[in-house]
Order: structure tokens, then sequence, then C-alpha cells
């Protein structure tokens, strides 16, 4: 493949070009005029593939994405032309788009995208909403009395019959498995609250599901993390006489079908100050945790110890996400910054904190992304959602703005089995969904 | 000296001798010269001059041995001078011969024509300088009489003795002079001590010595005459004194013989230091003032701007364009004389010689001289100090992290002011009361409201229980305080403060029942525990550091401690000197801070008396804090005044800080982090690192960290309140604009 033919009057860097897509291009060293920007160079990856299609993509350089022409760049780093650049390329993200708005009368907590065709909601209110995605409301559950902080979905195949599991997590210091029936075709939803989760002592902030769907992880105020299996008890298994006087009346309402009450099978105790995220690896059998001690742990499941701490300086962490690579963690903390944390490298006793993207505003919620494995969602206080590039940690890669930015966000999630780059987010607004992803590749390159 | 004076005597005693008479001088000469010694001794003491040389003892008697040394010399020359006078008488005629000084030649110029003396030349070899003869003896001039005991008279120039020739007794003298004639020719040489034979040349120059004559043979002294003003034609005239020669022209003056006695007398009694030393003699007394540019520290003076060179306008014949129209004539007359743009109009004349006199000269001149007058010359010295020299050397912000920097999120209250605000003491919960009484529980990290009591009167202060075994707040709501506890308690927890607040058996009433009353009720929508009748709003809950007891301020200045646990209140104060502003209990010992108007009282509870009063200086005290460690305290005040006290130190402050541009509405130190943060109702909020050491010799530190803005001042009030958020470096500010805001690290 002959380099591209030189214009005499502009000078050329050399290049060579990575990638970790799927658009290999030979390793050869490229003089590319410096005057090209993104369009020039995606041009000429997309003829040096031949590809029928095109692609549009981004380039890195450095750990950051090209805005503006190659001659700025390296004017702007001081980059001698003789240099070789490394320039890594991905594919490009489209600009996001609104899909809809669903404004809600109460905050929404948290929100999961995980079953298809459905954004399940946890709101302030107690209580749990079920929107398909043509936004109507499926099902509007009641299942706690305080606001419900946290929900995740079993991730194991549902049968039509059965319907599908979600634990909540709420302020009321328990949580709660609820089981709901979808009937796409009659419209006739139903809800019902199995078991109830006793251990804490503060209001719970989250819960999660294992990706068996066989475990269960809460993360409370009172620095304990429960672990739960999450199979229903046929009989309660903490005392009833704990129960408060309030629920009484409950209980006589529910009669037998009452929710059985579960006790942890372990608690994982290490955290200083309140837990706010914990959540299982990939494979179950490691489970990592974040708090506003500063610090994000890592356990052993099945010992039920903790098998490394990394202590960031005050840094109270809000919430978490666990990379692909099952190893490390992306957590945002309350002073405006996603820092991603590697346990690898903890153990060699290096700098825990290996990158740092920087918000204007607290972010609150993190997310993987929906297009590719080293990019993440990140939720802020300032009402913008952005997406980072892991490679690039000088700028997000996109961000768009919910509710005119005026607004809290407060959970961030994205529907990753569509592969349609879904985005659900839920705040003090209500929820939105937008569209991102490079779908849209009907465009010229 | 004593031949001096021979030659003088023998001068006097024969003025009119001829010169030429040269047979009978030396005869006669030496005669009177033996004679003259003796008598000149008394003639030269009785002299008048000779009082003053005495001064010296020792020099004068060593000089004496000298001259009798020389005296001998001078016999010997005598003796040998006769004969010499004998030779002389022989070599006179030979007159011109015997000169030893070179010979002049009489020429005729050829220029002048006249008759000139023409010296041979000298050649300058080795022998033409005297001091490169070959002296044997190399000791010097010394007084060879001090080697006149030594077998030796001297050392030669490789300092060998050179030993002392002999010398005949005085008969070998006698037959000398008889058998050799030339023997009174001979001098004893000083240096060798031996006969020296004299050359007639040298005999020749002696005897003109002793005879007063010019030692130059060739000198002619009676020279034909050249008459340069005698003669025909030259005389002059002039008039001629023929009066005697006074007296005083020939006789010492006695006069002058007592002038210098009083000097001498003086010198002899030190009033007059001969030869004093001359000090200032050292540094030069004149110099060159302007040669040398004075040194100077500062800067030269700023050359003055140079003078914009003249253009078209300022022409005698400018062009018609440059000309000024009627109507930018009338405006430039009409304009002030400071505000023209230019301070001349442009005027057209057709010839140089045209141009009248500059109008202006006159009115310049004045001006010029006016500025000269009252412009003083001097050169100001400005005092070069860097301001930034003068700035205390703090720790820069960025090291003390953390520190709130940014406003995370704010909690709306419509449009009603917040007046109070209360951080559970886990930091979780913030409970905040509107004046329309509207009190909300909400989430400090997310901002969420989860419960909100709708009260029926004014909120004058809430606060949360400090007691960690239990969890409830008060509401000081009109004239009675409320307490509730917040819901989503554990069972264990929520019984317990249950149990506390309302229990099955009441307390047993203490000697003297409390004028307040305690009332409880079991109702969930209603507070559990009702407290009524205090005097007036409550201002102000102050807890204790147990959570057992907490203080009260009423708006009448009223202070009541209640006691949770038996149900009980009481009014430490029977009198109370000012309206109380704030009261506070110290965290670790039983005192009890008391805020008036102007003044901190320190009192112990335990022992029921004053400790301290502190004197913060303030006006109108507005709030108070005390550092967790109970040793320092801050005192705000309405007139914009903030002091720190440190209360092992003295009643008066450690410091005074005055950076908030209107009053000063809150203060609160953080329980854990070293910070402390201030209001003020400019809308701003200052957080201040202060860390105090424990070593007692350092002084508290105290580091302005940030101005944190973003309240709206309202009606003239900013920020009501601030207070930390425990555990966090966070904190939450109650403004006028309906806003609780929580800052974050």
């Amino acid at each position: 493949m002959a380099p591209p033919s030189k214009d005499d009057s502009s000078s050329t860097h050399p290049v060579v070009f990575t990638t970790k897509t799927t658009y290999l291009l030979p390793a050869q060293k490229f003089m590319i005029p410096t005057t090209w920007r993104r369009y020039q160079l995606s041009q000429l990856v997309n003829k040096a593939l031949s590809l029928t299609t095109p692609v549009p993509f981004d380039f890195i350089v450095r750990g950051e994405i090209l805005r503006g022409t190659l001659a700025e760049w390296c004017h702007e780093k001081g980059i001698g032309e003789e240099e070789t650049l490394e320039v890594e390329y991905i594919e490009s993200v489209m600009p996001p788009q609104k899909v809809s708005s669903i404004p809600q009368d109460d905050w929404i907590s948290d929100i999961s995208c995980a079953l298809p065709g459905y954004f399940i909601t946890a709101s302030y209110g107690g209580y749990i909403r079920i929107f398909d995605y043509s936004q109507n409301t499926a099902l509007t559950g009641s299942v706690h009395h305080a606001p419900v902080t946290s929900l995740s979905l079993d991730p194991t195949p549902i049968s039509k019959d059965e319907g599908v599991m979600i634990a909540t997590a709420s302020h009321d210091l328990t949580g709660c498995l609820v089981r709901v029936s979808l009937d796409a075709d009659t419209g006739n939803h139903t809800s019902s609250i199995l078991a109830s989760l006793h251990l804490h002592t503060s209001p719970l902030s989250s819960i999660a599901y294992s990706r068996s769907g066989k475990h269960l992880l809460t993360a409370s105020w009172d620095t304990l993390i429960g672990l739960w299996e999450s199979h229903i008890p046929e009989e309660d298994e903490v005392d009833v006489a704990e129960a408060q006087t309030d629920r009484r009346k409950r209980r006589k309402v529910d009669g037998r079908d009452r929710p059985k009450r579960k006790a942890p099978s372990s608690v994982l105790k290490s955290h200083t100050a309140r837990v706010s995220k914990a959540v299982f690896s990939s494979t179950g059998k490691t489970a990592f945790s974040c708090g506003f001690d500063s610090t994000v742990r890592s356990w052993d499941v099945e010992n039920s110890v903790c098998t490394g701490t990394i202590t960031a300086s005050e840094k109270p962490m809000l919430g978490m996400v666990v990379l692909p690579d099952d190893n490390s963690v992306a957590s945002s903390s309350a002073d405006r910054s996603v820092s991603v944390y590697d346990f690898r490298a903890a153990s060699s006793a290096l700098p825990s904190a290996t990158l740092s993207f920087i918000h204007s505003s607290m972010p609150s919620s993190v997310a993987l992304s929906p297009t590719s494995d080293s990019q993440i969602i990140t939720g802020s206080y300032d009402g913008v959602v952005r997406l980072w590039d892991l490679r690039s940690t000088k700028s997000a890669v996109a961000s768009f703005k919910v509710w005119n930015g005026e607004k809290k966000i407060l959970a961030v999630d994205v529907a990753s089995s569509s592969g349609s780059g879904i985005v659900g987010v839920g705040g003090e607004g209500g929820l939105e969904i937008w569209r991102m992803g490079k779908t849209a590749t009907t465009t010229a390159a | 000296m004593a031949s001096v004076s021979n030659l003088r005597k023998r001068k006097s005693s024969a003025p009119g001798q001829a010169p030429k008479d040269e047979q009978l001088l030396p005869v006669s000469a030496l005669e009177m010269l033996s004679e003259d010694e003796h008598d000149e001794e008394p003639e030269s003491d009785d002299g008048n001059y000779e009082e003053f040389p005495e001064i010296d003892a020792a020099s004068d008697t060593e000089e004496e041995e000298d001259d009798d040394d020389d005296d001998d010399d001078d016999d010997d020359e005598g003796e040998e001078g006769e004969e010499e006078a004998d030779y002389s008488s022989d070599a006179s005629g030979s007159e011109k011969k015997l000169s030893i000084f070179p010979k002049a030649k009489v020429v005729i110029s050829d220029i002048t024509g006249e008759p000139k003396k023409v010296y041979p030349e000298i050649e300058p070899d080795y022998d033409s300088d005297s001091s490169t003869e070959d002296a044997p003896n190399r000791i010097g001039n010394i007084p060879m009489h001090w080697y006149d005991d030594m077998p030796h008279i001297g050392y030669d120039v490789d300092g060998k003795k050179l030993l002392r020739p002999a010398v005949g007794d005085e008969l070998d003298k006698f037959l000398k002079t008889q058998e050799d004639p030339t023997t009174w020719m001979s001098v004893l040489d000083n240096n060798t001590q031996a006969e020296k034979q004299l050359s007639p040349e040298e005999l020749d120059l002696i005897r003109r010595l002793y005879q007063n004559e010019n030692p130059d043979a060739g000198y002619d002294p009676y020279e034909p005459m050249v008459e340069w003003f005698t003669g025909k034609g030259k005389e002059e005239i002039m008039p001629l004194s023929a009066a005697p020669e006074p007296k005083r022209r020939w006789i010492p003056s006695k006069w002058e013989k007592q002038k210098v006695m009083k000097i001498v007398r003086a010198i002899r009694q030190g009033r007059i230091v001969p030869s004093k030393p001359k000090t200032s003699s050292t540094e030069p007394r004149f110099y060159a003032v302007w040669s040398d540019p004075i040194p100077s520290l500062h800067p030269p003076p700023l050359p003055a701007p140079k003078p914009r060179p003249p253009t078209h306008a300022e022409s005698y014949n400018p062009p018609e364009e440059y000309l000024p129209t009627e109507e930018e004539r009338k405006e430039w007359e009409a304009t002030d004389k400071e505000d023209r743009e230019r301070d001349y109009l442009p005027q057209k004349h057709s010839a140089l010689r045209l141009v009248p006199a500059y109008d202006q000269f006159i009115q310049q001149r004045f001006s010029r001289q006016l500025d000269l007058y009252l412009a003083p010359r001097i050169q100001r010295t400005r005092l070069r100090i860097d301001p930034n020299s003068l700035i205390p050397k703090l720790p820069s912000p960025s090291s003390l992290k953390p520190f709130p920097t940014y406003k995370s999120l704010d909690f709306s209250h419509g449009a009603s002011r917040v007046c109070c605000i209360s951080a559970s003491p886990d930091g979780a919960w913030v409970l905040s009361a509107s004046e329309s009484g509207v009190i909300s529980l909400w989430e400090a990290i997310i901002g969420r409201e989860v419960k909100k009591w709708n009260a029926s009167g004014k909120v004058g202060s809430i606060s949360w229980c400090q007691n960690p075994e239990s969890y409830y707040f008060i509401v000081g709501l009109e004239d009675r305080l409320e307490f509730f506890i917040p819901p989503n308690l554990p069972s264990s927890l929520h019984t317990f403060t249950k149990n506390l607040l309302a229990p099955a058996t009441l307390p047993p009433q203490p000697a003297t029942p409390s004028p307040l009353k305690w009332i409880s009720s079991s109702d969930p929508e209603k507070p559990v525990l009702v407290v009524a009748n205090l005097s007036g709003l409550t201002k102000q809950i102050a807890w204790h550091a147990r959570g057992d007891y907490f203080a009260t301020v009423s708006s009448d200045g009223g202070v009541w401690i209640h006691q949770v646990t038996k149900r009980h209140s009481q009014s430490p104060f029977k009198k109370i000197k000012g309206t109380v502003q704030i009261v506070l209990f110290h965290p670790k010992k039983p005192n009890f801070f008391v805020a008036t108007q102007t003044y901190v009282r320190l009192y112990n509870l335990s022992e029921q008396k004053l400790i301290k009063t502190l004197m913060p200086g303030i006006k109108w005290i507005s709030s108070m804090s005390v550092h967790p460690s109970g040793d320092h305290i801050i005192v705000g005040g309405y007139d914009r005044k903030l002091c720190w006290f440190d209360l092992e130190l003295s009643n008066k402050p450690y410091k005074i800080l005055r950076y908030h541009t209107r009053a000063i509405r809150s203060l609160h130190f953080h329980p854990t982090y070293p910070l402390f943060a201030s209001s003020s109702d400019d809308g701003t909020i200052q957080i201040f690192h202060a860390r105090i050491y424990h070593d007692l010799m350092t002084d508290p530190l105290i580091v302005p960290l940030k101005i944190l803005r973003g309240h709206i001042v309202k009606d003239g009030l900013g920020v009501l309140q601030v207070e930390w958020i425990s555990r966090q470096p966070w904190l939450l500010s109650a403004g006028a604009d309906g806003k609780i805001d929580l800052w974050c690290s």
C-alpha cells in the first residue's frame, strides 16, 4: 500500500496506525500531511481497507482524541516533525440522540435496562416502575414505604410464566426480592414481594445480583456488606419480634403471602464508613465495593474476606462499575472525578489510580459504554452524561445534557444486550432515553 | 664648628688685609688659631643666642667631644698648614697650572663676534666620578675615634680587618720634618689613618680657603667693571638717603628674643606641641565636585518625552485644508484651555516676515516660572518595598486539602428564608427549617427530601441530638421545644429513643420542680416530647458533648439548661447582665460559655462560678464557636469582626480578623478537620484552615483557604448559617434566598 500522494505545499509527519478494532491496517509508517484532520484520516483508513460501507473512525494520539489538525496537535505538544507518532484509531461514536423523555413526579434513584424491551426504575417514592420502549408505564409496584435507593435484575434467562426477579434496596433498612411477571400480549403485569432482606441497621445504598443470579450483595451506610443467597426461603429466617410496629399492619394485609424474612449468608466487614456500592465481578467469585472511607475493596465471596484494598486520599466514592477485564473498577467520587483502580497493580504496590476523569460536577453514577469495552458512561449532578474512552483521559468523547442541565442525574444504565446503544438516564427530572453508538453508519466516513 | 668660627674671627680681625697678600696670612693665622680657640669658648658662652641649645644636655656633650676631636685635627692641620703656606708661596707663581678645575678657553663666537668661554669637554670615563675610587676602608663616614683603642682601623671590602698603619712618635715626626721637606705637604687621611701626600692643586685650594678667596683659581674678583647703569648716558637719577644706618640694624633685637623665649617657654611647658601630627593632611582638602556623577541608589529620572515634530498645521503658511473653519474656531475658543485638543490655531501668513511676535510668550514664561516656583525640585525617594514581602508566609491552600471548593447540590425551600439547619451527627441527614414553618429532612449527599413537617408557628432553632445512642432532633418552635424521631430507624434504636423521650415510668420529680412542662405523646404524627412554657422563641440549642444536657437561649435572653433523662429544666442564672446571644458547652470540661452583646463569659457549672470574661471588642456578638479541643473559641460580630481567643492566654483576642464586608452571621469549627467556616451578610462563606499545635509555644495557624460564593443577598441578608457535615470536609450553608447549599471538596 503506497503512502498517499504528498502535497508539496504542506509538510508531512510519520505516523504508525494501531487499533484494537477489527479493522486492521498493515503495520507500516505513513507520511501524513500535517494539515489533515480526523475526516481525512478516517477516509484514509477506509480507502486503505477498501471498506464497502464507510466506517467513521476517531484517532487517539498519546491518550488524547485528535480534534484539530495534526499540525496543531504537534505544535501544542511541541513535537518535532521527525518523531514518529503512534496513532490508535477507534470507531467513532455518533452524536447521541434523544429518544424520549418520561417525566416523573418523583426522583428516580436507579434504573436498569437489562430487561430487553423495558426500563425498570426505582424511585424515591418507594415503588418500582417498569416502562416499555413505547414509553408506556407497564407496571407500578409499591415495594417499600421508604425511598428505594437501588435495584438489580436477576440476569438469568427468564421463562414467561415465572417472570423476572428484581431485587431492591431501600432506606427502610431492608432489601426486597420482587417477582414481576410481564405478559406483553395481554398487558397484564403483576408484581409480588417474595422476600425481605434483614441485616442492616442503616439505609441500604445498593443491591446487586451476581451474573449467575444465585447471590446478592447489599451495601449499606452501616459499613456492612451483606451476601445473600437469592432463593426464597420457606420460613422466616429472622425473628418477627424485631419487626417494627408499623410493619405489623402490612403483614396483616399481606396475610399468608407475606414476604419471607431472609437473613444473609455472610457479612463482609472491612469498610470504616458508609459503603456506597457493592457489585460482583463477572465470574461471581470476587466482589468489589467502594465507600465513603475513600477505599475500594475486593472480596473473596466464598470466604467472605477482603482480599485487596486500594485507598485513595479524600475521595468519598459514590458509584462504581466493574470494567470488562474483571480486575479493575471505575469509581466515581465526590471530588468530581471518576478514577480507574486496577487491583493487579494494587498488589504490586504501585500507584492505585491509573486513570482519572475530571468532571465539572459530582459524578453520581458510572456505567459501561454500549459501544466499546474501553469506554464508560458517567452521569453527574450537573445533568450531563459523558462518554469517556479509557485511552483518552483529557476530555470526554461525547456528552449530552438532560433536562437542560438543571437537574441532577442519579442513575445511568445501558441496554447492553440489544447492542442498540440505548442509554437510560434517571434522576431528579424523571427518565430520559438516549441512543448512542455506532449504528448510524450511513453518513459519510 | 670651631673652624668656621675661626674663619669668621679671622675675617673680622683682618678686614683691611689685601687678598693678594698670600704670604703673610698663613703664619699669622696659625698663631691666632690656638689663641682664638681658648678665647672663643667664654665668648660663645657669653652670647645671648646660646641659651637655647641647652635643652638637650646629652647631645651637647657629645658634640663637644666631637668638637675636641676636630680641634685636634685642626691643630694638626694648622701645623701642616704652616708648611703648606711655604709650599704655596713657592707655587704661587704658577697659579694657573695649579687649578684643579678645567680651564676655560676664550674664543671669538662666530655668531655674535664677542669673546666667549668654552670649557673642555668632560670625559665620562671611570675616574671622572669620585664614588668609584677604591677606598680600602669600608666602614663609612663614622667618627674614627671609635677605633682608637682597636688594633685595626676598619674593614676592607672582604670584611678583613685593616690594621692600623704604624705611626711614629713625636720624635720621628720631628725628624721627618727636618729630613723630608715635603712632610708638611702630607695630611692624615682620616679613612686610612695614614699620611697622605697632597698635590699642589690641593694645597692651592686649601690656601685659597684659608685666605677666604674663591677656591677657583681662575676666578678673578677684580674683573673690569661692566657699566650697566653708570657712565656716560647711563646715570640713574634717584634719591638716595644719606641717613646713617640705625642702631637696630646691627644689634640683636630684644623683642624678637622675648618673643622667641615666649615660644620656647610654651614649648617647654607643653602648651605648644612642635611638629604636631597632621591628621587632616591625609585627606585631600579639595576635590572635583562635578567631575564624577554622584553615585545614586535610585534609577536616573526619566528623560523628558520627546516633543512631537511640528506638522503642517504649525507652519506659518499652512495649506488651506489645515486652516480651521469658523465652527472649529468657535469651538476651540469655547473650550477650556485645559480641554483643548491642541493649544494653537493654525494661521496663514503669506510671508515669514508677516508673522507677528509670539503672543503667548509672556504668558508661557510666566507659567513656567510659576511651575518652577511651585514645584519643589526634589527627587523624592519612594519607599521601595516589595509588597509581597509584607504578606506573611502562609502555606499554599492546595497543600491544605481537603476543604470545600465547589457547590455540589442545593436544596430549595422556595422563597422563604432558611432560618436554621442542622446536620445529623453521622453526617447522613440534614434538617432545615424555613421561616414559613416547613421543616425538611433530607439526605445530605443526594439532596432528596425524605420527610417534611409543617410546623404551626415560627421555628427559631433546630438541632440533632448529639448522643450517638439515641436518634432524635429538637425544634425550637414558638415558646416550646418539640422532639421528633426521624423515620427509618432500626427498631432497637427507635425503641431506645422512644423510651428515652416518652418513658413508661416518669423519673422522680426533683426537689425544686422546674417551671417548664415536659409532655410526652405517643401519636406518631405529633412530636414525641414537648417542653412548653419557655419565655420566648428559642434562638439557639447547644448540646453538651455527652448528649444528655442541652442549653437553650430564648429570644428575650433567657437561658435554660435541660436534662433529657431526668426531664428537668433549670435556669442557671438568677440575673443576667445584658442580653444573652449564644451559649455553648465546653467540649471537655464542665464549663459553659455565655456570649452577651459585648462580652463572652466562661462559667464553671459544677463549681457555679465565673472563670473568665473575654473582651472581644465587638459591638454586637452574633456568633461563636468552640474549637473541638476546647482551648480556643472564635467569636463573630455584626460589626464584621472575627476574634480568635486562646483561652490559655489573655482575655483579649489572639487575633482579630476583618475580612467580610458585611456582618458575620455564623461561625462553625469542623469537629474533626482543622477547618472553620464563617458566613456573612455579603453572601459569601469563607473557609479557613485553623491548625492548633499541641506544642504550647506554637501559635495557631490560621490560613484563609476559599471564598465560596453562590448565595444571593436578599433583603440585606446573606448566608444565615453554616454547618459542617461531620466526618467529611463538606459544608452546609443556609441562605436568605431560601436555598441550602452543600459544598464539597
